[in-house]
């Protein structure tokens, strides 16, 4: 296979503004990103989703730009604080009678078990690791088909139910960080 | 402060001072400033950034940054190519002065990138060959598959839409894997190999049926560059697979003036 000598445009903008060399000092007036043309032209290498976002970023003030740059990058995590596993899952809230599968990203980290949604950002459960009693698996039937939710169990007598699509490398990893042991027998596959 | 400023284009290894011609950003006169046996590539500007809410004129203004590099690359060989809009306040005797102080750190990056130029590699795969091969390798998806066609018509929306997202779940699993075995023997040949986080695009319409596998920066020698063209080669004959091999192009992804002053 022998290297054509043609980009495409999105290549050389993305080339142009995203990679070579950069410098920060004082004499520099100006670097690709601060100003508008930075942006305007990022938008047109970005997602459909994202270049929505800076469509309407255009017309916010630098306050509403700042702090949306710090919501792209949020995550429910403190200073020194490590994700270790990060997965998409639903928890139960049962509110009486009723109750919902609330989605958001479930973090494993070295010092809790958060679930977190993204935006606005909110952790909709945490709970230290070391109160961590348990978790297990039980067969659950929704919407006809029989899946694997699981049951924590912390603070002695409390439990959440949680739901993952893949929830074997989540469990593995919150056994291992936590210690716990394991009772994990995943039921056969519907 | 002066009021005067210089548009940096690259810094290139070479003895002399030269102009190069009204080939710069809105025509301007870009022409090289050297300090001993390296060179930056400037035009004279305002100290002030380009900056536009006008896509078309941002984009040319892109463009023509990028055609300057070319042609360096083309006449002088290795450069160390400069992101759009770097703009250093003060007159030729500062950029004089900036290569002074940087020169063994501009230095040792030009040799680091003597011979060697940066190449895209892209990786596309065919999504409903995976499928097939996904079905005919896993025997628990294929029982799934079988149980479908038995159902209701509810029952069995439900089990498709659990198998499209156990088959997507596996193609994902079998295409990680294979990247990483490719990224390997790039990786045996290329000096250096960046893998692109966020891939942008499509390039065109030979593509246009298949997703993305993965996507390289690769820094390779030019001794290099028609083995890496053999192994592309190799990979692009898999079934169901499409290489896009691109380059040589400046080494951006590759330079790194961090310690830089001014």
């Amino acid at each position: 296979l022998k290297p054509e000598g043609e980009s495409c445009l999105v290549e050389v903008l993305d080339r142009l503004l995203n990679k070579g060399a950069v410098l920060n000092a004082d004499l520099i007036i100006s670097v690709a990103g601060i100003p508008m043309i930075g942006i305007n032209l990022k938008a047109a290498l970005a997602s459909m989703e994202t270049m929505l976002d800076y469509g309407l970023m255009e017309a916010w003030d630098r306050d509403t730009r700042e702090w949306y740059a710090r919501q792209k990058t949020n995550t429910p995590l403190e200073p020194g604080e490590n994700a270790l596993f990060k997965t998409f899952g639903y928890l139960w809230q049962s509110n009486g009678i009723s109750g919902s599968w609330v989605p958001g990203i479930w973090y494993i980290t070295d010092k809790r078990l958060i679930l977190w949604r993204r935006s606005p950002g909110e952790k909709i459960f945490e709970i230290d690791l070391q109160r961590i009693d348990a978790i297990e698996t039980r067969e659950e039937i929704a919407l006809s088909i029989n899946r694997v939710e699981l049951e924590l169990r912390y603070n002695d007598n409390n439990t959440a139910r949680i739901y993952i699509s893949e929830p074997d490398n989540f469990i593995r990893s919150l056994e291992e960080v936590c210690k716990i042991p394991a009772k994990i027998e995943i039921p056969s596959k519907v | 402060m002066s009021d005067e400023a210089r548009y940096l284009y690259c810094v290139v290894k070479k003895e002399e001072e030269l102009l190069l011609g009204n080939i710069g950003i809105e025509e301007s006169s870009v022409y090289i400033v050297h300090h001993k046996d390296i060179a930056a590539v400037i035009h004279s500007c305002k100290p002030v950034p380009y900056d536009t809410t006008d896509h078309a004129k941002a984009e040319g203004w892109v463009l023509e940054h990028s055609y300057v590099i070319d042609q360096v690359m083309k006449k002088f060989g290795t450069v160390l190519p400069f992101s759009f809009d770097v703009i250093v306040r003060g007159d030729d005797d500062t950029i004089r002065c900036w290569l002074d102080q940087n020169y063994d750190n501009f230095k040792e990056e030009l040799d680091r990138f003597e011979n060697k130029s940066e190449y895209s590699v892209q990786i596309f795969y065919d999504y409903d060959k995976y499928v097939s091969k996904a079905l005919t390798s896993n025997k628990d998806l294929l029982s799934l598959k079988e149980k479908i066609d038995n159902q209701s018509k509810g029952k069995a929306y439900l089990l498709q839409r659990n198998l499209d997202l156990k088959l997507k779940d596996a193609v994902s699993a079998d295409v990680r894997k294979q990247a990483e075995i490719f990224e390997k023997e790039i990786i045996s040949i290329a000096n250096e190999v960046k893998a692109d986080e966020r891939p942008l695009f499509k390039p065109d319409n030979k593509y246009k049926d298949k997703n993305l596998m993965a996507s390289f920066s690769c820094l390779v020698h030019i001794d290099k560059v028609e083995l890496l063209g053999t192994v592309l080669e190799k990979i692009n004959n898999l079934d169901g697979l499409a290489v896009r091999f691109t380059g040589p192009w400046a080494p951006f992804s590759f330079v790194d003036l961090e310690g830089a002053k001014t």
